[in-house]
């Protein structure tokens, strides 16, 4: 399994600065995409920037922006907690255990590959259309990564942290929640990051085939309708609450092993 | 993992082996508890194997994993002749860079499946879509590891350069591009991945909301054993055939990276 990639982005030299260049770039954005727009002259095809934001203002107004967006969300909390109950302990025990590893491995390796988004039909055979589809999907989605970063976390520990605390007289219990935990915590969390968005991802998917609410079914809805400037709104939306949630992960990233930034 | 960690004085076919038991295990399980308690749709190990013989031997799985191959590798190469030159040059200029992160950072939130709508409205439901939502997937990927890998250049080989005269075109060729390679290899192997998840997903999507609309493909296939003849054990069929292909393709990319960049990989 290979490490966990993840692209940093630069820091911003000063936050005022950097906040008045992406609204200059973003301008000039709009401003082409309203050029194109008025040169296709489509609505359908390419509205305009300010329909889209009428539209998403009045979505917003109906409050149906947010309860679409309130449903996949809890979804993905709940598949993320799902996801973290099976793979943190199991992930726990195949680091530690090179036996049980050796065991459970090569099975979680060969499922590995089939991605979430591929067990869509068979799920919808199984659960139907409703709430249990996507969590499964997501659920899926976000296991794999959780697991590989909770095996690799343990994997980093340092060696002597556990022999010394053995020494000591520590009982195992106790050196898994105290000594391996917070040394495997800041792989953890970048293998949480990861899972977290996976597993958005797949909401999108999984919504827009099978379920009867949430973003990527309110997209595909307004589609059907014609009415672009409102998949344009939710898609926006998609990317804010993908955007939040990765903000959020890496928020909770630096609260609990700050000193994993200086490492990585 | 298992393979690089394992103790030495085990041989492969036995590491290999303890790591079959449990999946086979499992399968026998799965073969006996269908045939006790199934019902005539229930999958079966032994039937999918033989819908697998069919399904090779008809020629209809080899067809649809070309076509969606062939999508996939469209709409990576768009990807990267966009998203490998503009990254080199948005990590080697600070002012390029300033000027093209808002817009990359405001859409890279955006999973590519979202666009599916979109690019069903522009495009329809034919290839040209499926084309599109692989290109934006695999664009991201590939654009941040080539800034990433741009940004990391020595500064001492960018001085020697600019040293020995160097101008801006030769300095790219010479020093960025070379240091950039290990992190656009990686990049690569990300968008990859992705667009292969992206193009099940299209194909799936285009699939239900197009009423099966003969655009092929593997996620398409997948679709019509769910929707119209419901056939589990060639849904399994594909699934597998879905994660083989995806492990494949990543070998195949990793092994390349290897040959080429022997410094890149751990």
């Amino acid at each position: 399994m290979a490490t966990l990639p993840i692209a940093t982005t630069a820091p911003a030299p000063r936050r005022t600065w950097g906040a008045l260049v992406y609204l200059r770039t973003m301008l000039v954005f709009a401003a082409v995409w309203a050029f194109v727009a008025w040169w296709t002259d489509n609505p359908i095809l390419l509205p305009s920037p300010l329909a889209v934001l009428e539209a998403a203002i009045a979505l917003a107004r109906d409050l149906e922006l947010f309860e679409h967006a309130g449903i996949s969300l809890g979804r993905m909390v709940v598949s993320i907690a799902i996801a973290c109950a099976l793979a943190i302990p199991l992930g726990l025990a195949m680091g530690l255990n090179r036996r049980f590893d050796r065991i459970v491995d090569p099975t979680f390796e060969l499922l590995r590959p089939i991605s979430g988004i591929a067990w869509i039909p068979l799920a919808l055979f199984i659960f139907g259309i409703g709430n249990a589809l996507p969590v499964f999907i997501m659920t899926y989605a976000a296991f794999f990564p959780i697991l590989v970063g909770t095996v690799a976390g343990v994997r980093t520990v340092d060696r002597r942290l556990i022999d010394v605390a053995r020494t000591m007289g520590v009982p195992q219990r106790t050196i898994v929640t105290r000594v391996v935990i917070p040394a495997a915590l800041p792989t953890l969390l970048v293998a949480l990051r990861l899972g977290v968005a996976l597993s958005w991802t797949a909401v999108v998917a999984a919504e827009l085939i099978g379920a009867p609410s949430g973003l990527g079914y309110a997209v595909e809805w307004y589609r059907e309708l014609l009415a672009t400037p409102q998949v344009m709104s939710f898609i926006a939306m998609i990317g804010v609450i993908g955007y939040t949630c990765d903000t959020a992960v890496r928020w909770l990233n630096r609260r609990l092993a700050p000193w994993a930034e200086a490492r990585r | 993992m298992t393979a690089t960690l394992a103790l030495r004085d085990d041989t492969w076919w036995r590491q290999a082996g303890i790591g079959l038991l449990l999946p086979i295990a499992l399968l026998i399980v799965w073969q006996l508890v269908g045939t006790a308690f199934g019902t005539v749709r229930t999958p079966l190990p032994t039937n999918i194997v033989k819908a697998a013989g069919v399904m090779i031997a008809s020629g209809d799985l080899p067809e649809a994993l070309l076509q969606s191959l062939g999508r996939v590798f469209g709409g990576f190469l768009l990807a990267a002749t966009i998203a490998i030159p503009l990254g080199l040059l948005m990590g080697y200029s600070r002012a390029v860079e300033r000027n093209l992160d808002p817009v990359v950072e405001t859409f890279r939130p955006i999973a590519a499946i979202a666009i599916l709508p979109l690019a069903i409205l522009w495009l329809g439901t034919g290839t040209s879509a499926a084309v599109a939502i692989v290109a934006y997937a695999a664009f991201f990927p590939l654009i941040v590891n080539t800034v990433a890998g741009a940004k990391n250049v020595n500064p001492t080989l960018l001085r020697a350069a600019a040293t020995m005269g160097l101008d801006r075109m030769a300095t790219i060729r010479t020093v960025v591009i070379p240091a950039a390679l290990p992190s656009i290899g990686v990049g690569l192997r990300i968008g990859m991945g992705v667009g292969w998840t992206a193009i099940v997903a299209a194909e799936l999507a285009v699939g239900a909301k197009a009423g099966g609309g003969g655009s092929g493909g593997i996620g398409q296939m997948m679709f019509v054993f769910y929707a119209y003849s419901i056939e589990l054990n060639r849904i399994i069929v594909c699934m597998v055939a879905v994660g083989l292909v995806a492990l494949v393709l990543d070998r195949i990319l990793r092994a390349m990276m290897r040959k080429l960049m022997p410094w890149a990989l751990p």
